[in-house]
């Protein structure tokens, strides 16, 4: 049993790292519970899942990451077609529909920053305001402006590569001078092949004429330091972090394009939160307590936090464990949209707003795909260095979803497990061996283009997870139950998508080979057209953010209004998701709410 | 304190040329032994094997950038640029060869003695007597006298002029005792011509500088190299990283110097701040031996006289290296850019060539692999013959 910490902190993603670093450079003491095993720390321990995901046939998001039947995790492969009124239980995630979601978290320290593919978007200036602007979903109790600086933290960070140039589109601005810290990463020839194809088209949408055009990414991964950056806090220049380890070690300087980014970069360019977890430890003021799952939060009668119970298993597959109590002064909730708000079910907490668990997000993916007319170089670069942005705001998300379109460098793989599912029809389906067989698989994966439709989703109370005590893990703690439905807004959104792409093809000459089975889990219908919707693993709203007790779960500094010391941080505090990839915006909240904890603390 | 044997720009330019051949000669060696480790296994050893070599690589390009800041021309596709393995490098008073070998305890000792930690025990031991019999041996291995530093090519290169490094004392013969007392003499001479020929002597064009873009790691960066202040620098970094001068384990960036890493592989045990060099603290770590390719030390292309494919191998090797010195030479004169745009690239083809070849064995010799032999001839060109 340990106690009387400042801070106790549940989660070791990146939520957990950049609080724990915050509060510990300011002396504060920190007790972090993570619920993985925690030998992620050590380069050899990093080695290790690396070599599980090279060993492993299925390259799935989680396949470096080891089964732990005391902290489980969703994985790639459990989503199935769900029966109405029979709840899907494959899983870890118990899904009761009408929606089967694929989506997936880490539960590992790094969290989910250990298998994302670390695009780091900002989220639009009118993305804060749908309601106001569009009459949909819901207003944030924060503007851009007032995100703003927060964001330059966790760019900072995350160390971001991108230029200011590719970055200023929908209302996009950034201060005069600001250039991130390092340069970006350059479209990949497949990208240019596209924008050779695509740049300047016009499309109509509404009445609005929106014109195309193919940009990069902004990327958390290490490139070129941009020798005009300035920090936050006023610092020239700017040193990439590399890999993370416990003794010294040179590893990580920069991106080589090795193209499995998801689930696992090999050489630790791309950012994972392990990289800040690393620095807070060093301060000497931060516990961290691996193996160990919070199981409930305890309260007084006038809502102040008690204490955190937790169990600490003896490993992953025993069903030992001992029952311990974590006190601080102040507690922090930092795990995922889905993990947060199940914590806060499982313990039986009441919630004023009701909404705990509620306005469940993830970005609704659908993807196109084509082969392009000539050999574009296909499974060069990371996994995605450039798209087409211009969607992601206008007048036209009055009437339906904005979508962000990313292009794939590594083919036809999310669709239909490229290469080596070519592999397998080249040989089983047309006998080919030998040299022919060589020069077909190199002629068909190089001209493989996949577009991926990343679909915004508004906030929807019947959304939402929740837990049963009929459904458990092994350590007896309650699994989460996800009800989802994709809104028709998403869907409109989709649908428009697909035309989308259409023209896309048409305008570079590609065959497009897209097909949406109806057998498929993902697979859904909207006005008689069928569609198959993958998840984002962007989990957002669950403890969403508003400007009272009835209205939302937490403040603007994602402090719970229930409960005066306890902050839950992270994806779940989002009103919108926008067509940004959650992560940024994650960690410039943090940022935020980890001065809000050291002046509640003072 | 002994007057300055670097008292020309010229002879400052052959140091600088010589220079960049001894941080060069270090690198086929090291990425040998890291590239016979069997993938997955024996991750510490591989760490300090990839660290030191990327950073003999900043090394070289320092010195590049020192060369050109002092108005020479750095050339790498020089005939014997490349030293012939066994290359004989006499350090101290023990005379030592540096083989191309896999990982093994054997080349761990050679390594540690070409990171040997530098201040000779005197002054006047900065430079060492070679005994006449031991050019004799030295020629006798298939190097030809004439450079008394560390590394040894194979031959004198043509555009060096024997007397210019010995001019300050008149004796051919010497030896420094490290790389740290040969870059040490360079400090010396760049702040001796400084003082006579002030900025002058930093004569070279900006644009030959390969800047901070072009490299990074943990410890330390590139940086050009415009005056005595970053040229000073230049010549710090390479030996804080490399031997360090007797100031421990770590160096002033907190960096453990090469020397150490590769201490470290013979205790089976990290340092950690406050240990002394002679007993770490640390974690402690397993090296596995036995989990290395076993391929030919100093192999040559007649090695591979009874498989035409190995040989077909091992040439294309060497002749994607000479391509990758002639890109590098072009990179250090005025194109830094090719540094990331060319070089980058090559080094994955180098690695993918070198794997091809220390994963196959050689017909006829049991449980011997092939490797590269870098033979690289006169002409700056691969052998072929």
């Amino acid at each position: 049993m340990r106690t009387s910490t400042t801070r106790s902190l549940w989660g070791g993603g990146i939520s957990g790292a950049i609080v724990a670093h915050e509060l510990s450079r300011a002396g504060k003491r920190v007790l972090i519970l993570e619920a993985g095993t925690g030998g992620d720390r050590t380069l050899s321990g990093y080695q290790e899942y690396l070599t599980r995901f090279y060993e492993t046939a299925a390259k799935d998001n989680q396949s470096p990451y080891p089964p732990n039947a005391n902290a489980p995790m969703p994985r790639s492969g459990e989503a199935r077609k769900i029966t109405p009124g029979v709840p899907e239980t494959n899983g870890y995630l118990v899904q009761t529909g009408p929606f089967s979601s694929d989506t997936t978290y880490t539960r590992v320290l790094g969290g989910t920053t250990m298998h994302w593919e670390a695009k780091v978007l900002r989220m639009l200036p009118e993305d804060f305001e749908l309601r106001k602007k569009f009459g949909q979903g819901e207003d944030w109790p924060l503007t851009y402006k007032d995100l703003e600086s927060y964001y330059e933290f966790a760019e900072r960070e995350i160390g971001v590569s991108a230029d200011i140039d590719d970055q200023e589109y929908c209302g996009l601005k950034f201060p005069k001078g600001y250039v991130f810290p390092m340069r970006k990463l350059p479209l990949s020839y497949l990208d240019q092949q596209v924008g050779k194809g695509i740049d300047g088209t016009k499309v109509k949408l509404f009445g609005e004429e929106i014109e195309l055009k193919v940009r990069t990414f902004p990327q958390g991964r290490n490139g070129i330091p941009n020798p005009d950056y300035v920090g936050p806090d006023g610092e020239k220049g700017f040193v990439p972090v590399g890999a993370v380890n416990t003794t010294q070690v040179e590893l990580g300087g920069r991106c080589q394009g090795n193209n499995n980014c998801v689930p696992l970069c090999p050489v630790q360019a791309k950012y994972n939160s392990n990289k800040t977890l690393a620095k807070a430890l060093q301060t000497g003021r931060v516990d961290l307590l691996a193996q160990s799952v919070a199981t409930k939060v305890q309260t007084d009668a006038n809502g102040r936090v008690t204490h955190i119970e937790y169990k600490t298993y003896r490993d992953p597959s025993s069903i030992e464990y001992t029952t311990n109590i974590a006190r601080g002064k102040i507690y922090v909730l930092g795990a995922n949209a889905i993990e947060n708000p199940r914590l806060m079910l499982a313990s039986g907490l009441p919630s004023t707003s009701g909404l705990v668990g509620r306005n469940l997000m993830d970005h609704a993916y659908m993807l196109s795909w084509a082969l392009m007319p000539e050999v574009c170089g296909t499974m060069r670069g990371t996994n995605c260095t450039g798209g087409i942005c211009d969607l992601r705001g206008g007048a036209f998300r009055s009437q339906q979803a904005a979508f962000s379109v990313d292009i794939h460098n590594d083919g036809w793989g999310w669709a239909k497990g490229s290469p080596y599912s070519d592999l397998d029809q080249l040989i089983d389906g047309e006998n080919l061996f030998g040299r022919a067989l060589r020069r077909k698989l190199a002629d068909r994966i190089t001209r493989q283009l996949l577009l991926a439709f990343m679909i915004e989703v508004l906030p929807n109370q019947s959304n939402r997870v929740s837990v049963d005590p009929a459904y458990k893990d092994q350590m007896g703690n309650m699994r989460p139950i996800i009800s989802y439905n994709i809104p028709d807004y998403t869907m409109r959104g989709a649908a428009y998508a697909r035309q989308f792409a259409r023209l896309i093809f048409q305008r570079l000459g590609a065959a497009d080979f897209t097909q949406y089975d109806p057998a498929d889990y993902g697979y859904v219908t909207y006005e008689g057209q069928g569609y198959i919707i993958r998840g984002g693993n962007h989990l957002a709203g669950t403890h969403i953010m508003g400007t009272s007790r009835s209205n939302s779960v937490v403040n603007t500094d994602q402090r719970s209004w229930d409960h005066e010391n306890l902050y839950l941080v992270g994806g779940g505090s989002l009103p919108s998701i926008a067509t940004a990839n959650v992560t940024l915006t994650i960690a410039a909240l943090c940022y935020k709410s980890a001065k809000a904890m050291l002046a509640q603390l003072q | 304190m002994s007057p300055p044997k670097i008292t020309t720009i010229e002879q400052l330019q052959e140091y600088l040329r010589i220079a960049m051949q001894i941080e060069h000669a270090t690198i086929p060696p090291y990425l040998l032994a890291l590239y016979s480790i069997h993938p997955g296994t024996n991750s510490v050893a591989t760490q300090a094997l990839r660290v030191v070599v990327v950073e003999e690589m900043l090394h070289l390009t320092l010195a590049a950038n020192l060369l050109n800041a002092v108005g020479g021309k750095p050339d790498l596709t020089a005939p014997d640029f490349v030293p012939l393995y066994p290359a004989f490098l006499p350090n101290g008073e023990k005379d030592f060869e540096v083989d191309l070998q896999p990982f093994s305890a054997a080349a761990i000792d050679t390594f540690l003695k070409i990171e040997r930690p530098g201040r000779a025990p005197s002054e006047d031991k900065r430079m060492i007597h070679r005994p006449p019999m031991m050019m004799m041996a030295t020629a006798a291995a298939g190097v030809r006298r004439g450079t008394r530093i560390r590394t040894m090519p194979r031959a004198m290169p043509r555009t060096m002029n024997a007397t210019a490094l010995a001019a300050g004392s008149g004796d051919s013969d010497l030896d420094y005792y490290s790389i740290g007392e040969f870059y040490d003499e360079i400090g010396r001479g760049l702040k001796y011509l400084h003082e006579q020929e002030k900025d002058k002597l930093f004569s070279g064009a900006a644009e030959r500088q390969a800047g901070p873009e072009y490299y990074y790691s943990g410890g330390a960066g590139l940086f050009e190299v415009t005056n005595l202040q970053s040229a000073l620098d230049a010549v710090h970094v390479i030996i804080e990283q490399g031997e360090g001068f007797d100031r421990g384990v770590y160096n002033d960036a907190g960096e453990i110097a090469h020397y150490f890493r590769f201490k470290e592989l013979t205790f089976g045990q990290h340092y950690q701040n406050g240990d002394t060099p002679d007993r770490p603290t640390g974690e402690k770590f397993a090296i596995d031996w036995n989990a290395v390719y076993p391929f030919k030390k100093n192999a040559r292309l007649t090695d591979y006289a009874g498989s035409s494919e190995l040989r077909a191998a091992a040439v294309a090797f060497n002749r994607s290296y000479a391509d990758f010195l002639a890109v590098l030479t072009a990179a250090y004169n005025g194109e830094p850019e090719l540094l990331l745009e060319k070089a980058v690239p090559q080094m994955f083809v180098l690695r993918n060539k070198t794997l091809q070849l220390i994963h196959n064995p050689i017909p006829g010799m049991e449980g011997v692999n092939a490797a590269p032999t870098f033979e690289i001839d006169e002409a700056g060109s691969a052998v072929a013959a």
